[in-house]
């Protein structure tokens, strides 16, 4: 394959987006949400910093502590993850306003037909139009990471290397989202008579993909596994004699544990079906890594127990924070589905341009 | 009767091979073939949109393609241009198979599709800018060649985005584009279809220009006038294959004749006509005081009246046979 084609529809395609109205209101729009809500990441992880900074103190000044307990140093990635819902909703609407139309009004306007009377393949020209999308929305990523890091160096936040690893994986992998949603929209405008078919058709995709698998997960799950174990909290005695009234009993080391492992079994059992729905949306593989990218210490107390609270019924956090090889260790399989997604779709859409019929 | 049409149809193509083959034999053809289908066919969901046409085009013609809406002129132009692959048969340009090397192809012709459309948000130098890149052209070659066109489509000076064009000012943009690389082998798909008639004016005398300079030029078109005034050769397609073929000449003497086998002949003076009478006339109608005659007659009399009315001192205004059109060939053709 000749790349010259290639390259030239690629540099155009991206010029273009650069340039459209649509795209500059939306990445517009996208940024400032995006610093908002870096803002309000930045307010909660400084007082998170606070509270870690108190109970330092508090450590120090009580004597009896356990030597080994100390809480979890919050971590800058805490800012991303507000930073995070926000591209899962403008992103997603960036990347499918910049891929709905981008065959079907070649096709409306008659360009294509021009285009394509020119020494070109085909697959150059449909390679060309993903190539100039993914390096808009790089363009619109990375601005959008540029902004976060000079907003954290402004409030004189300095990330550390590591730190910095982790925003650029955050970074790859919100691109990968976005592809993926890109890459339904490229495919539908191939598929779709028109741009405004197009449209409506990645806008239910999206919706299916976003908001109603994300629901359908647990309420299957839920068919299937029934109702959770009750728990055996108290056991309220009526006494015989009445002047005492009803009497509250403890429950027993051996309830607790039955229930326990009962409550173990109902969430193994729930969780596998729930993660099938899950993994075949782009929304909530992404919401998967970004929540376990920005604090992989609550992430990993609510996903990788059995069930998220202790027998006391409180939550669990604490220990120690895993590392980000360790995380991308544990998101692998929802990073692989998201490539799949982008690939399927883009494979779809190249499939479908190479046998357009041109009349 | 679909049966007899399809009979009659395939005699006439029967008939148009013999004597295409004949005159090729004979040396009439005057230069190299340039255009070439043979057994060209395409299929669309078992029905056949062209059915084995077999089509030569000398290089410098001008070739006219006239049919129907439907008859398979625009579904033969994109097999030929190679954006779409015939189901049987092939296409070959200059000696190159199109659906082999539809690359090398495209570098050599240009194409204007009919509609033809570009991109609104960028103005006619930027649109010609970015389809001139596919051609092996560098940064100074495409600056040139792009203003050169832009004079001859009389859109230099235009910054308006393509967006903000009229229908003719895109077509005549089309045009510029199909030019850009300065092709051997032009298609024009209903080229004069959103022109005004200063456009088309325009149109023709650029078409003058580029069959000067030895460009082999293919025009498909509904608008027989136009093909009559600027084509030296013609095809009809009917139902996607070939039904007659030849100068506009060689199809008026062959089709001419609509339903009859007579000839008109138009006399007017300027005193009155005395009665002509001669065994071929077989009728004559008088009008304006008998200043005017339509004669239908067997043969061309215009001799015989001639001296008639010069002994009877009659003076002759204007006499003229009346010339079938290309309309009358065209609808001749239909209605056999």
């Amino acid at each position: 394959m000749e790349a010259k084609g290639l390259f030239n529809v690629a540099r155009k395609e991206f010029i273009g987006h650069l340039t459209s109205k649509k795209f500059i209101v939306i990445l517009g729009l996208f940024l400032i949400i995006s610093a908002l809500a870096m803002h309000q990441g930045m307010d909660y992880y400084n007082n998170r910093l606070e509270n870690y900074k108190e109970q330092i103190s508090q450590i120090k000044d009580v004597e009896g502590i356990e030597p080994g307990y100390m809480p979890e140093k919050p971590t800058i990635m805490l800012v991303f993850m507000f930073m995070s819902s926000y591209i899962m909703m403008l992103g997603a609407i960036l990347a499918i306003a910049m891929g709905f139309d981008l065959v079907s009004k070649e096709k409306e306007t008659k360009s294509l037909k021009s285009l394509l009377s020119c020494p070109v393949f085909r697959d150059e020209i449909i390679n060309g139009k993903a190539l100039g999308g993914t390096l808009a929305l790089v363009f619109a990523m990375g601005t959008a990471l540029l902004i976060s890091l000079a907003m954290l160096l402004i409030f004189s936040i300095v990330p550390s290397m590591n730190e910095l690893a982790t925003i650029l994986v955050f970074g790859i992998v919100s691109i990968v989202f976005l592809l993926a949603y890109f890459a339904i929209a490229l495919m539908m405008s191939t598929v779709s008579g028109d741009s405004g078919s197009a449209l409506i058709y990645t806008l239910v995709i999206f919706f299916i993909l976003g908001s109603l698998l994300p629901l359908v997960g647990p309420t299957v799950a839920g068919m299937v596994t029934g109702e959770p174990p009750e728990r055996p909290a108290f056991h309220i005695q009526h006494e015989t004699d009445e002047s005492e009234g009803p009497s509250i009993k403890e429950v027993s080391e051996e309830e607790m544990q039955q229930y326990q492992e009962e409550l173990r079994a109902y969430w193994e059992k729930r969780r596998p079906i729930t993660e099938a729905f899950n993994i075949i949306s782009p929304n909530m593989n992404y919401q998967k890594i970004s929540f376990l990218i920005s604090n992989p210490q609550i992430y990993s107390a609510v996903y990788e127990q059995s069930s998220p609270f202790t027998s006391t019924g409180y939550f669990t956090g604490g220990g120690e924070a895993p590392g980000l090889q360790e995380v991308l260790g544990k998101v692998w399989k929802n990073i692989l589905a998201l490539i799949i997604f982008s690939v399927v779709f883009f494979a779809i859409a190249y499939v479908k341009f190479m046998r357009l019929d041109i009349r | 009767m679909l049966f007899q049409r399809k009979y009659v149809l395939a005699l006439r193509r029967a008939l148009y091979k013999y004597r295409y083959r004949k005159r090729s034999k004979g040396g009439e053809q005057e230069g190299e073939e340039m255009i070439k289908t043979e057994n060209l066919t395409k299929e669309y969901n078992g029905n056949k949109a062209v059915d084995g046409l077999n089509l030569e085009i000398a290089e410098g013609d001008i070739f006219g393609f006239l049919g129907p809406n439907g008859a398979g002129k625009s579904t033969t132009i994109l097999m030929l241009v190679g954006m779409i692959e015939p189901t049987e048969g092939k296409c070959i340009i200059n000696e190159i198979e199109v659906a082999r090397n539809p690359l090398k192809v495209k570098a050599i012709i240009g194409y204007l599709p009919e509609d033809v459309g570009f991109y609104g948000n960028m103005t006619a130098e930027q649109n010609l800018d970015y389809f001139a890149r596919f051609y092996a052209m560098d940064a100074n070659e495409r600056k040139k060649r792009i203003e050169e066109l832009l004079e001859l489509v009389q859109l230099d000076g235009v910054s308006q985005k393509v967006g903000g064009y009229s229908r003719g000012m895109n077509q005549r943009l089309g045009l510029a584009q199909a030019l850009l690389n300065d092709p051997k082998v032009l298609f024009l798909d209903e080229p004069t279809a959103n022109l005004d008639p200063e456009g088309v004016f325009q149109y023709r005398e650029q078409i003058k220009q580029l069959s000067d300079e030895g460009k082999t030029i293919f025009i498909s078109s509904h608008i027989l006038a136009e093909v009559s005034k600027v084509c030296n050769t013609i095809g009809i397609i009917s139902k996607g294959t070939l039904i007659a073929r030849g100068t506009l000449e060689e199809l008026k003497n062959e089709f001419g004749r609509v339903g009859t086998e007579n000839l008109r002949i138009i006399v007017e003076t300027i005193e009155p006509l005395p009665e002509i009478e001669h065994e071929d006339i077989i009728s004559a109608e008088y009008s304006e005081a008998k200043r005017k005659v339509v004669i239908e007659s067997k043969s061309d009399l215009r001799d015989y009246i001639s001296s008639e009315l010069f002994e009877k001192g009659v003076k002759v205004k204007e006499m003229r046979m009346e010339e079938p059109t290309l309309e009358d060939v065209f609808l001749s053709v239909y209605r056999r």
